[in-house]
């Protein structure tokens, strides 16, 4: 029998992508930029100081975070007039570094925001993947609840466990998990609704295969996709859910440094001293744009169609 | 003749819905003998992939059911067995090649890894005995150059080699029985010559015994030995190919017959049956076929015609023929 198909043994012609060169390089820089940032972040909050290791004078701020100088109050940054090399990013309106604050933040502000995405979307996606592929009662009650936890105002929710455990950080990943879980149940489980109906997993009913393991391995690497979009959108959406819950008195208490409550602390000082409410900003902003980008690139390399150009 | 691999009694398939009880399979009796290729013929929406998924125990849940019958596959009543007994059986001793093959691949896998995942699930082999079942389940299937292709996804393969995918997929653990429901409806002319000859190339090299689901007649004349011909979920005539297309007994058959196109005839107009197949909410009492068909007597609206054999292997339902 003839078969019109290319003579795939020939393996020595060289591989001719479908992208031009420059988009190759866009396409490599849009990997490197974002990764390179993120792993600054981490390196950063992991080695803001060495306390963890019994060193706490040692680390990479220059400054403890919550030392204050009240003489040395809202001073510019170094590199605009009257600022000085003491301190590079300036000081807040208690005359703390915001350098040192920007980089004992990132603790609280990307491990928070991790924790609850993953939380969530481990909770989300088993439950909404379960009600969509079995469906019937299984479906109808896991989908009210659903309905439950999305109407459910957040903020008092939050409230209500600060007042009954208290405030701290682990207040704040459970209110923000308790409720934040719904959405990723209910995207899931439209898309296993869609995956379901498929011939391939019809196929792999056919051949035997059990329900969890459609579930797992037809359903999941299919939703995959969207929910990897869905999850690095939610790490700014986390960051500033943190700050806000902080600002409010619920999240970390007051000294402590969080980007969030950073941005909100300088609010007051716009007009006069930027700097106080612009850095820990930037810095929120490059990781979501990071973790934005670097989403869009492990999807592109999820999809087998576009993994090769 | 060689032994009977699958005897089906007088199975009964319905389903439930808002709207009543649809018969879709209403009391089908047949059998398929080993090593043979056994077609079911018959328009849309008769009640030919409902058997199919009935004989896999797969009907789409809760609304399809079984309310009766037995399936009796080399010994076993295929209706006893336990959900995950009968899962053993999927894939390992009963095989089906669905409808639609374009889509019956998983676009995140590779060819290899999907041809793996039954090999995996009912021999429990080691990944590199399983890379060698993937190959020859390939080369069965005539796919060259296997050893690259397991490499390959679902999107980088022409139809009429996904197509051939998909009956690695079922030929994989080299099952007793293979249900292929339409698989030649989707591809073009020569494409589907070359499937057929393929389909009785794999039946001499591995003697599986194959149900062939289709309403085309033409595909039946070329691959079936025997047919069973349905309408509005009754089977309403049984025989040797040949015996069909020769001496058709039920006036169905031979309408079905006559409205395939012929080269060797020269007829204006394409042979067509009167009126509409019934509702299966709402059946005649009598023959099914009595209000199109063309030699219809007062007993046809009363009464259900008995099945009556009038030769070895050739069974009608018809008042006609007694």
């Amino acid at each position: 029998m003839l078969s019109i198909m290319p003579n795939i043994e020939d393996k020595t012609r060289p591989r001719i992508s479908g992208l031009s060169r420059g988009a190759r390089i866009l396409r490599g820089l849009s990997l490197v930029i974002p990764a390179t940032v993120l792993a600054l972040m981490f390196l950063t909050a992991i080695f803001a100081d060495l306390a963890w290791i019994g060193l706490p004078d040692v680390g990479l701020s220059p400054y403890h975070p919550n030392d204050q100088v009240l003489k040395e109050r809202r001073l510019p940054p170094a590199f605009i007039e009257g600022g000085s090399t003491e301190h590079l990013l300036g000081t807040d309106n208690l005359g703390r570094d915001v350098l040192s604050r920007v980089i004992h933040g990132a603790r609280v502000s990307l491990s928070v925001s991790l924790l609850v995405i993953f939380i969530t979307a481990t909770i989300g996606t088993i439950l909404g993947i379960t009600a969509g592929y079995l469906g019937g009662r299984i479906e109808g009650f896991i989908m009210r609840v659903v309905d439950v936890a999305l109407s459910f105002p957040g903020l008092i929710l939050a409230l209500l466990l600060a007042t009954i455990i208290g405030p701290g950080y682990m207040t704040v990943v459970i209110a923000l998990s308790a409720l934040g879980w719904a959405g990723y149940a209910r995207l899931t489980r439209g898309e296993s609704l869609r995956i379901r109906q498929s011939d391939f997993v019809a196929q792999a009913r056919v051949n035997g295969a059990s329900t969890s393991r459609i579930m797992l391995r037809h359903i999941f690497p299919n939703v995959l996709n969207s929910l990897i979009v869905i999850m690095t959108l939610a790490v700014g959406m986390m960051i500033l859910a943190e700050s806000m819950l902080s600002y409010l008195g619920i999240g970390i208490s007051a000294p402590t440094a969080s980007w969030g409550s950073m941005v909100a602390d300088g609010r007051n000082d716009l007009d006069r001293a930027w700097w106080i409410s612009t850095f820990p900003g930037i810095a929120i902003g490059a990781v979501v744009m990071s973790g934005n980008f670097l989403g869009d690139w492990i999807r592109d390399k999820m999809d087998p169609r576009l993994r090769q150009l | 003749m060689s032994k009977i691999l699958l005897q089906v009694e007088d199975l009964c398939t319905s389903f439930f819905t808002r709207a009543g009880e649809f018969k879709a399979v209403d009391g089908i009796s047949f059998y398929v003998h080993e090593g043979e290729t056994f077609g079911l013929v018959g328009e849309s929406a008769c009640g030919k992939t409902v058997t199919g998924l009935s004989i896999l125990r797969l009907l789409p849940e809760p609304a399809g059911r079984i309310v009766g019958g037995k399936i009796i596959l080399d010994g076993t009543n295929l209706m006893e067995l336990s959900k995950k007994e009968m899962r053993a059986y999927r894939g390992k001793m009963i095989s089906m090649i669905l409808q639609d093959p374009m889509t019956s691949l998983n676009p995140v896998y590779t060819v290899g890894n999907q041809i793996g995942e039954s090999v995996r699930l009912h021999q429990g082999l080691r990944d590199d005995k399983v890379e060698d079942e993937v190959i020859s389940a390939l080369r069965l299937l005539r796919i060259p150059a296997p050893e690259m292709r397991i490499r390959d996804y679902p999107f980088q393969m022409s139809g009429g080699m996904r197509q051939r995918v998909v009956g690695s997929i079922a030929m994989s653990c080299r099952p007793r029985l293979l249900i292929a429901d339409e698989p030649t409806t989707a591809l073009d002319a020569t494409i589907q010559a070359q499937y057929i000859a393929l389909f009785k190339d794999i039946q001499k090299q591995t003697d599986v015994a194959i149900i062939f689901i289709t309403h085309d007649f033409g595909v039946v004349a070329n691959i079936c030995q025997r047919v069973a011909v349905m309408y509005a979920g009754k089977i309403v005539e049984t025989a040797a190919t040949s015996t069909i297309f020769k001496a058709p007994k039920h006036p169905y058959t031979s309408a079905l017959i006559h409205s395939v196109p012929r080269l060797d005839r020269k007829d204006d107009r394409l042979y067509s049956i009167e009126g509409q197949p019934p509702s299966l909410l709402d059946l005649p009492p009598g023959c099914r076929f009595a209000p199109r068909c063309p030699d219809v007597q007062e007993i046809c609206h009363k009464q259900q015609p008995p099945i009556v054999e009038i030769s070895d292997g050739h069974s009608v339902s018809c008042w006609k023929v007694k």
